[in-house]
């Protein structure tokens, strides 16, 4: 099927030879939610400029809907962005801002009229059409800018960190709006974030960019329990990351020789796994299983072989629900782990020790060294 | 302490600033209405009147001072600097835009641009009218060699205001639009032209003003027809009456519309930046 989106082998490299964005590949499906995550400097908003047209293209190749468009000016691009501070023409009110687009295109007036009411009502800005934008509020801001790039009905819709200059229960609120747009519009949004929060509670796919590059390509939960590299270990979700060498592998199942002893974790990338490689069992927060020392060794073992790793535990503390624990490995190593109440009350004691298990198959293993 | 000395010191400084910089214009506020046609440019006036004013405007019975020969001058003079500005502006305007992406060869275009007000005014004059005169072999004349002398002087100030009011202009809502579909052309024209245009009025006035009472360039290059500058300057060389003094508030006075209208404009462009900040300050 054709892609709405798609990205071959894309170069980006400034004029003082600086490379920005290097090798990026990415097929985007009509109506998807992409985002674009990762630190600041990572070349994610260059990579969001270079589809809508403000930043030119070194090499390779960009398609939407099946055409190139490397070389097609902003305007004539099927695209329309909304920026970090939405960019609202300040000299023009609410409705003019949203009408603007339509008008240029000398759309007749009764049309305009229509479309501009509809998106207006769709984005609750009806009643304040006529303000002027500089009295408005960021929520406000946020929705015309929306309005604004939406009426123009583009292919993809691009945003550049719009949440980003939102206080966090708006940004909650905005957020939800946003992801049931997009599935009522069933137009392909790009997002471009920072904040991981972001990116896991929206999109469907989630790219993680490090230093111009594509770290990862995955959906937001197996991003956050299955992390491919080192640099999305750490930079996403809360993961503790143990380095050894392979002793063995059987059924896709590594067993790495580690400070703790044999552990064992996932093979999920295929990778070689040849005996003497060092790699890192990276274990997510949540695939932890925290066990009392009193109970039964075999019970343990049965469930869990030899991952366990003693821990004192240095704190509980229950928010609703949810019991937080800290605990602390014998090599001082600090780990948080948390989990239900339900399943944790009375066994465990603060300042008293315990172990961390996981089940091999929650785990994953990747090479120690960085891509 | 110190502020004991300092501020009066500070004071009479004050003071004798202002008296320098007013004392001028006052003095000769108060001649013009010396009374005439037997009252000269003396104190104590005689007897306060109206009369050097209606003198300017013809509306005395002749006497045996002719009327200020500026009534061409003062037309040619607002002429020219109505060219000037417009055409500065738009070189302005043109070039300041043309600064907002880095180019090869930036920093020396920008030098050549300022080199034209920094270049003695005489310099320039005399330059230009030896190039018409001897090399390209043209008569010179207010509406063209003198002209071009107004343009290459009033360009860079036009610039300079240009580029500090688009070096602070927030280019991501250009970007807006283009993604809305919208051409550069028309963007230019509908969203960053509204915005930057108190900018482009206090260009305007800069290039206005500064044609308007342009001496030494205009005096080399300009030819036979004076401009008002000139026209003024030839009646000293006679005798002086009070009808010049008239004269000479009533363009202060007309100095100081402008003054006032750039202050509005200023006022409003404050404000709007001001709005473009909070929508920043947002992000």
């Amino acid at each position: 099927m054709a892609y709405d989106l798609q990205l071959t082998n894309v170069y980006k490299t400034y004029d003082n030879g600086t490379p920005a964005v290097i090798d990026f590949n990415l097929d985007v499906e009509k109506g998807e939610f992409i985002a674009f995550l990762g630190p600041s400097g990572c070349g994610k908003s260059t990579t969001l400029r270079m589809i809508s047209g403000f930043e030119t293209i070194t090499s390779g190749d960009l398609m939407i809907r099946g055409k190139r468009v490397n070389d097609q000016l902003p305007e004539k691009r099927p695209t329309s962005m909304i920026f970090q501070n939405y960019a609202l023409f300040p000299h023009m009110n609410v409705r003019q801002n949203v009408s603007f687009g339509l008008e240029v295109k000398k759309m007749p007036r009764a049309e305009m009229n229509r479309k501009v009411d509809q998106i207006l009502e769709k984005l609750g800005l009806s009643d304040i059409a006529g303000f002027p934008t500089s009295r408005l509020s960021g929520g406000q801001r946020q929705r015309i800018a929306l309005a604004r790039s939406l009426v123009v009905e583009p292919d993809i819709l691009l945003l550049d960190e719009p949440l980003g200059a939102l206080d966090a229960n708006l940004r909650k609120s905005i957020q939800n709006e946003l992801k049931l747009l997009q599935r009522d519009l069933g137009i392909t949004f790009v997002f471009v974030t920072h904040a991981q929060s972001e990116a896991l509670a929206l999109s469907d796919r989630i790219i993680v960019m490090n230093a111009g590059r594509i770290e990862q390509i995955s959906p937001p939960r197996e991003l956050y329990t299955r992390p491919s590299s080192q640099f999305v270990a750490r930079f996403i979700g809360s993961n503790t990351i143990l380095p050894g060498t392979v002793l063995e592998q059987t059924d896709g199942i590594v067993v790495l020789q580690t400070a703790f002893g044999p552990l064992a974790g996932a093979n999920l990338a295929g990778i070689d796994a040849h005996a003497g490689r060092a790699m890192s069992i990276i274990l997510p927060a949540e695939a932890v299983d925290l066990l009392p020392a009193d109970m039964p060794e075999q019970e343990m073992r049965a469930g869990f072989g030899t991952n366990m790793i003693p821990c004192t535990i240095d704190r509980l503390q229950i928010v609703g629900h949810i019991m937080h624990m800290d605990v602390r490995f014998d090599d001082g190593q600090k780990i948080k782990v948390e989990g239900h109440v339900d399943k944790y009350r009375d066994r465990l004691k603060a300042g008293g020790k315990a172990y961390v298990a996981w089940k091999s198959a929650k785990a994953t293993v990747i090479d120690s060294q960085e891509a | 302490m110190e502020s004991k000395i300092m501020k009066p010191v500070l004071a009479v400084y004050v003071g004798l600033f202002i008296l320098f910089l007013y004392g001028p214009f006052i003095v000769l506020g108060i001649i013009s209405f010396q009374q005439g046609p037997e009252g000269g440019p003396q104190f104590p006036i005689i007897e306060w009147s109206t009369y050097w004013y209606r003198h300017l405007f013809g509306m005395v019975p002749p006497s045996r001072i002719a009327p200020l020969p500026v009534g061409d001058a003062l037309i040619r003079s607002l002429t020219l600097a109505f060219m000037t500005m417009v055409t500065a502006t738009v070189l302005g305007v043109m070039a300041a835009q043309a600064f907002r992406k880095h180019f090869r060869g930036a920093s020396v275009v920008f030098y050549l641009i300022v080199l034209g007000m920094m270049v003695p005014g005489v310099l320039t004059g005399l330059g230009i009218s030896l190039l018409s005169n001897n090399v390209i072999g043209i008569d010179r004349n207010w509406w063209s060699t003198a002209f071009v002398a107004h343009v290459v002087y009033t360009f860079p100030f036009a610039f300079l205001v240009m580029l500090a009011i688009l070096n602070r202009f927030d280019a991501s809502v250009e970007e807006a639009s283009w993604s809305l579909g919208v051409s550069p052309i028309t963007t230019f024209r509908k969203v960053t032209f509204p915005l930057i245009f108190p900018g482009v009025l206090s260009a305007m006035l800069f290039a206005f003003t500064l044609s308007f009472d342009e001496f030494p360039r205009t005096l080399f290059a300009s030819g036979r027809d004076q401009t008002l500058p000139l026209a003024i300057y030839g009646t000293f060389s006679v005798e002086i009456h009070p009808n010049i003094f008239a004269f000479g508030v009533l363009t202060t006075l007309f100095s100081f519309a402008l003054l006032a209208v750039y202050g509005i404009l200023m006022a409003l462009s404050v404000r709007r930046a001001k709005r473009m900040a909070m929508q920043e300050d947002i992000a």
